[in-house]
């Protein structure tokens, strides 16, 4: 399903499901991993990043800013830029390509209707979020996820994830990875506002934006500009790091590792 | 273009369900197949299933009490569990499931009680703490009503229907992991299940010492030791299993490679680039169709039946390896970058110490049941063989 497609079943969604028919369409959706309604957040705003891949240069300043502010565990990312070398078999010239990566606040998540206790859900506002307190940490949300965009976070033993830095967005900050970005390749914003630079460029490059793994319809709202169709799935690559090993076959050590 | 690409870095996450999840989803398969196997004898009184509701009934028991154990060790918040009840969410799976599998423990349970209060009848007579322990577990003296047995056998089939329903669905609902997302899963759970508890029903037969009470009670069994009712039934159940797993399978596959199932899709993408995945998969081909044969022969050949707890115990190995394989191999394939993450068992608690750890809960509530009930007498059963009896020397082939 192409993008425009998706965004107009989006904007349609809104428009039907407006907040005067939210209980009413929370009990006509009442069956088994169904999305249930949401909860909290501003309802006239709908959050979303759009990551202008060309002016991304792989320096991971998301990547550590993010693991700062959000005192994430070692190892564990709320988000992190995949990079990838690509050799083009014929004339065997290189090229890089980044993907930043993180929760895509999808705006059918299958992460939420899976939580046993409402332990994950999404504000009005459009972002995912984890209540810590309630989480059981069973983990079904983070099986649900396509992405691989959460994880269990040993220190809390709850499940963690990208929240678009909603406590900095309340408290009229940028999130931590678009305030650090060197190259001003995170835009986030609210698409309900036709002013925001979001929507602005949305409006601007409909045609080109792309998102991850479209097929699944989760609807993500973290849109690509410059995206390369093939990594959009899984991609077909080679893992490099992983294969970091001596003689004996023993892994030689993990940047990344728990010490 | 063609290209090749090399993914310079990309985290790597333990996995999300421990092998813990394993030994729930195979506890708990047996748990429920295993009541199937007891209903007939246990509940409607047929008579030739009553050497099968015997042990079934034990088996069903133990695994009802072991299996929620491991699930609760699979929460990285096991304290929280109460959250469960104080949050009840209907729309997912899982907390369905936390309604229903406790329904189901306690109706399988209550099922066991209300058949065992008949033997226990007499150890309550006895003196000593087993006595004393009989005669506080059948809460008072009177005769289980037939009808309350029926009734409650009845609610825990349609509580067993539903765990088995929820277990399969809880995994296939989630369009995140596609070789998970298929109808097919939540059938081969059953069928695999199914194999399991004809297995486990072949292993207790051997070594509580109903073959050999069985082999000395009935003279007629004398002149062909091995052909025994029980174990040819057994067998029958299994061949049965065998072939509706393998027709699952097939189906599965079958009905993918036309109408493009994603999960078939994914599973020949793993297959295909993945060694491990190629070796697991002609492993879990190959254990099947030996299996499978193996059952044919033992029923062609009484002659050699005694070695249908070995049977037994490969078919237990098949359905403990579907689930590892299904719940654990599957999440280490990566959903958004590279590759597979390479699993490697820990040695703690959240790895090779739980599957024992478990398995060894399991032995000691099977030993606990075996102390305090005797349920080699339940449903008309003879009482427990008393070992100096055998003085004739009856063999008992194994
Ligand atoms: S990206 Fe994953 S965690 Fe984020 S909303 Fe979508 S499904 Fe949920
Ligand atoms: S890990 Fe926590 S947030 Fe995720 S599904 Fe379980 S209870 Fe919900």
């Amino acid at each position: 399903m192409d993008l425009a497609r998706r965004l107009f079943m989006t904007q349609t969604a809104r428009l039907t499901a407006g907040a005067a028919f939210m209980p009413l369409a929370g009990v006509a959706q009442a069956g088994i991993n169904d999305q249930p309604p949401r909860r909290g957040g501003d309802p006239a705003k709908r959050y979303a990043m759009l990551i202008d891949l060309r002016r991304c240069i792989g320096c991971q300043a998301c990547t550590v800013s993010c693991h700062i502010e959000n005192a994430a565990p070692l190892g564990k990312f709320r988000t992190i830029v995949s990079q990838y070398e690509v050799e083009n078999e014929e004339t065997g010239e290189l090229a890089q390509f980044m993907l930043p990566r993180l929760c895509n606040h999808c705006d059918n998540p299958p992460c939420v209707p899976v939580c046993p206790v409402q332990a994950t859900f999404q504000r009005e506002d459009g972002i995912v979020v984890v209540d810590a307190d309630r989480c059981v940490g069973c983990a079904y949300c983070v099986q649900a996820c396509p992405y691989d965009a959460r994880f269990i976070n040993e220190r809390t033993q709850t499940a963690d994830k990208c929240t678009f830095c909603a406590h900095r967005l309340e408290a009229g900050l940028l999130p931590a990875c678009v305030e650090s970005c060197v190259g001003g390749a995170r835009i986030i914003g609210d698409m309900n506002d036709p002013d925001s630079q979001i929507s602005r460029m949305i409006d601007e490059h409909f045609d080109e934006l792309k998102v991850l793994q479209p097929e699944k319809n989760t609807v993500p709202h973290v849109f690509y500009l410059g995206m390369d169709e093939r990594f959009i799935d899984r991609p077909q690559a080679a893992p490099g790091l992983w294969d970091v090993r001596d003689h004996d076959g023993q892994e030689m050590g993990y940047e990344y590792a728990e010490h | 273009m063609n290209m090749q690409s090399i993914e310079l870095i990309a985290p790597r996450y333990q996995l999300a369900w421990q092998p813990w999840a394993v030994q729930y989803f195979f506890l708990v398969a047996l748990s429920y197949t295993t009541l199937w196997l007891a209903l007939p004898g246990a509940v409607f009184g047929v008579q030739r299933w009553k050497p099968a509701a015997r042990l079934a009934l034990v088996a069903a028991a133990s695994t009802a009490i072991v299996a929620p154990v491991s699930l609760l060790a699979d929460l990285h918040q096991p304290l929280r569990f109460w959250h469960f009840y104080a949050h009840f969410t209907p729309w997912s799976w899982m907390s369905l499931g936390s309604i229903g599998m406790p329904l189901f423990v306690v109706l399988t349970l209550a099922l066991a009680w209300l058949v065992w209060r008949e033997p226990m009848a007499e150890r309550a007579q006895e003196q000593g703490f087993v006595g004393w322990v009989a005669r506080i577990a059948r809460l008072g003296d009177w005769v289980s009503p037939r009808w309350l047995i029926v009734l409650t056998g009845l609610g825990a089939f349609a509580a067993s229907l539903f765990v088995a329903l929820y277990t399969g669905y809880e995994v296939a609902v989630l369009k995140g992991r596609p070789l998970w997302h298929t109808d097919f899963l939540p059938v081969m759970f059953v069928v695999t299940g199914l194999i399991g508890a004809a297995g486990l029903l072949l292993v207790l037969d051997r070594f509580t010492g109903t073959r050999a009470a069985d082999l000395r009670a009935d003279p007629a069994l004398a002149d062909a030791p091995r052909d025994r009712p029980f174990s040819r039934q057994m067998l029958k159940v299994l061949l049965i299993a065998c072939l509706l797993a393998g027709g699952t399978a097939a189906a599965w596959f079958g009905v993918g490679l036309t109408q493009r199932d994603p999960s078939v899709a994914a599973a020949l993408d793993s297959v295909q680039t993945n060694p491990d995945w190629r070796w697991t998969t002609f492993r879990a081909v190959g254990a099947g169709g030996v299996l499978f044969l193996a059952v044919l022969i033992l029923l062609l050949r009484p002659r050699i039946r005694g070695f249908g707890w070995v049977l037994g115990l490969m078919a237990l190995h098949t359905a403990w390896m579907f689930r590892w394989v299904v719940l654990m191999n599957v999440q280490t394939v990566q959903r958004q970058t590279a590759g597979f993450s390479e699993y490697s068992l820990s040695l703690g608690s959240s790895g090779l110490l739980g599957i024992i750890g478990s398995f060894g809960l399991w032995l000691a509530v099977l030993m606990l049941i075996d102390i305090f009930v005797p349920w080699r007498a339940a449903l008309g059963g003879a009482a427990e063989p008393s070992v100096s009896s055998d003085i004739k020397g009856v063999p008992s082939h194994g």
